[in-house]
């Protein structure tokens, strides 16, 4: 009897694991079938010439029927809200693990994870409050880059606190037992043994974030994303994103050269992701061998 | 002859909850000896041991009523008193474990760790200290070429070694030792034994054992634990 449901749980999970596989293969086949055709130079300079295509990226030359200037603005707000939302959501995962005891535990966890229940709608109308506030303040400020990376900061910080927080739970207490009895106060033993043994699990949080936060549209729509705003020159400007480009073109596009745009922005956003994603892995294992095994 | 003491420990009794392990115990250790406490399973002498750098606070649910004296640097320091710094009390009071717990880094991390927690950050002078206490261990030679790979790599005698030669990096005065043996073969028990013997000329070794043989071979003294008691 054992046996066969030892072979029904077998055979279900691999099913469900297959389907899985199966979608995620179905979907990224289907980008390529419909982006791959119109991925290419034009997709994202338009009619630029090579020459002009470097004064484009020395900012020296305007793109203005190409996806290039929604690749810098997306760039730019992963950077921003990953800038934003590590430093905080490590410090109150660090918070929740190691210091936090009964009651200010649980209020902690209780409102992260009511953040993270949040829709992005709602904390992009958060944004786009906190920018009129800011506006009757000071009469210059409008929706913005700064304003749409603090909202994406406060969108993905739930995902950063408790993956830190979780990473640093599940690491072995023989750990802490061991620092404690080498001579280590608790900020040695957290920063010396414990967050590099954590980093994994960080990392996992930090490639989720990268994901949220490259593909938001809800919040970025509400806080400063423009059609056709160009590269912004600085934190104040208005700008354009890839989530937003494919949610326009989608809706409004007019012939099926623009919805093939749409098709090649989105596989560009996943190629994006996936370099990001690379990027963060690449600074893990780099960080995690600095960390434990190198010392010259 | 006048034996000097290390450590006293004067009428310790200690509560798991409502669970009292250890009764009114009274005890002092000879300085730069091999002092061996013993006793069965369950007789309360690891908690003995963890009052001594108050380790069992780390773990939390339990109590100590008593008092533990200890001579450090030739000065007499009341382990309970509240100022006391812990880490600095840790580091002048190693300990060993019953299982070898090397930390999942590297050979080299592992014993430049305490230094690094001890605010030491010349690195020459660490690279001269882990070249000194691997010597120090007999391991030297061993894993000279493997600095930089991971300690769990090594084999159980090798580990339970480098656990001792990283607890002696900071020169502690005091080495306490629980059943550091119990988890590893013949041959590995009689390099830990000679290494300990080696040893007690520059600290005092508190040792935990359930093994009479070795306790006879290598302690200078001995107690044994009954149910939480002194026998």
């Amino acid at each position: 009897m054992n046996r066969v449901y030892d072979c029904l749980l077998y055979f279900s999970a691999g099913i469900c694991g297959l389907l899985l596989l199966g979608a995620v293969a179905g979907l990224t086949g289907f980008l390529l079938w419909h982006g791959l055709p119109v991925l290419g130079l034009e997709l994202f300079f338009g009619s630029l010439k090579i020459g002009e295509i470097v004064d484009v990226i020395f900012l020296q030359q305007v793109v203005v029927d190409g996806l290039w200037p929604a690749v810098v603005g997306t760039c730019l707000l992963v950077l921003m809200a990953l800038s934003t939302a590590l430093p905080l959501g490590l410090g109150a995962g660090i918070y929740l693990a190691e210091y936090a005891g009964g009651k200010a535990k649980t209020l902690f966890s209780l409102t992260f994870d009511l953040l993270a229940g949040v829709p992005s709608i709602v904390i992009g109308l958060f944004g786009f409050s906190l920018t009129l506030y800011l506006h009757r303040q000071f009469s210059s400020l409008t929706p913005c880059l700064l304003i749409s990376g603090l909202s994406l900061a406060l969108l993905v910080l739930p995902y950063l606190v408790r993956t830190t927080q979780t990473a640093l739970e599940d690491l072995p207490d023989s750990l802490r037992l061991t620092a404690a009895a080498l001579g280590a106060e608790k900020s040695a033993t957290i920063i010396l043994v414990l967050l590099p043994q954590a980093l994994p699990g960080i990392f996992s949080g930090v490639v989720l974030a990268i994901g949220r936060a490259a593909e938001d549209t809800a919040v970025i729509m509400l806080t400063g994303v423009v059609a056709t705003a160009g590269i912004p020159r600085s934190l104040f400007d208005n700008y354009e994103a890839l989530p937003f480009y494919i949610f326009y073109t989608a809706s409004q596009f007019s012939d099926q050269h623009e919805l093939q745009q749409g098709f090649g922005a989105a596989l560009v956003l996943l190629i994006i992701c996936v370099l990001l994603f690379t990027g963060a892995g690449l600074i893990r294992k780099k960080a995690s061998y600095r960390l434990l095994y190198h010392s010259k | 002859m006048i034996v000097e003491k290390i450590v006293e420990i004067k009428n310790i009794s200690f509560f798991y909850g409502e669970r009292q392990v250890l009764s009114n115990i009274s005890i002092s250790f000879a300085k730069q000896t091999i002092s061996a406490i013993t006793g069965a399973s369950g007789s309360g002498k690891s908690t003995l041991l963890s009052t001594i750098n108050r380790l069992w606070e780390e773990v939390g649910g339990a109590r100590v009523e008593g008092r533990v004296k200890i001579w450090l640097e030739g000065q007499e320091i009341d382990v309970y008193e509240r100022q006391i710094s812990l880490p600095e009390l840790r580091r002048k009071v190693g300990m060993v474990f019953q299982i070898p717990n090397p930390l999942p880094m590297s050979i080299y991390k592992n014993l430049t760790l305490p230094l690094k927690m001890a605010g030491i950050k010349n690195r020459d002078l660490q690279r001269e200290k882990v070249e000194s206490v691997l010597k120090d261990a007999f391991l030297w030679s061993e894993v000279e070429p493997r600095l930089h790979e991971d300690a769990r790599n090594l084999s159980g005698g090798q580990q339970q070694r480098l656990c001792i030669a990283r607890a002696m990096i900071l020169e502690p005065e005091v080495l306490l030792l629980d059943e550091p043996t119990s988890s590893l073969d013949e041959g590995a028990v009689f390099e830990i034994e000679n290494l300990l013997l080696s040893l007690k000329e520059r600290c005092s070794l508190l040792m935990v054992s359930h093994d009479l043989a070795q306790v006879r071979r290598v302690a200078d003294s001995a107690v044994e634990l009954v149910a939480g008691s002194l026998q």
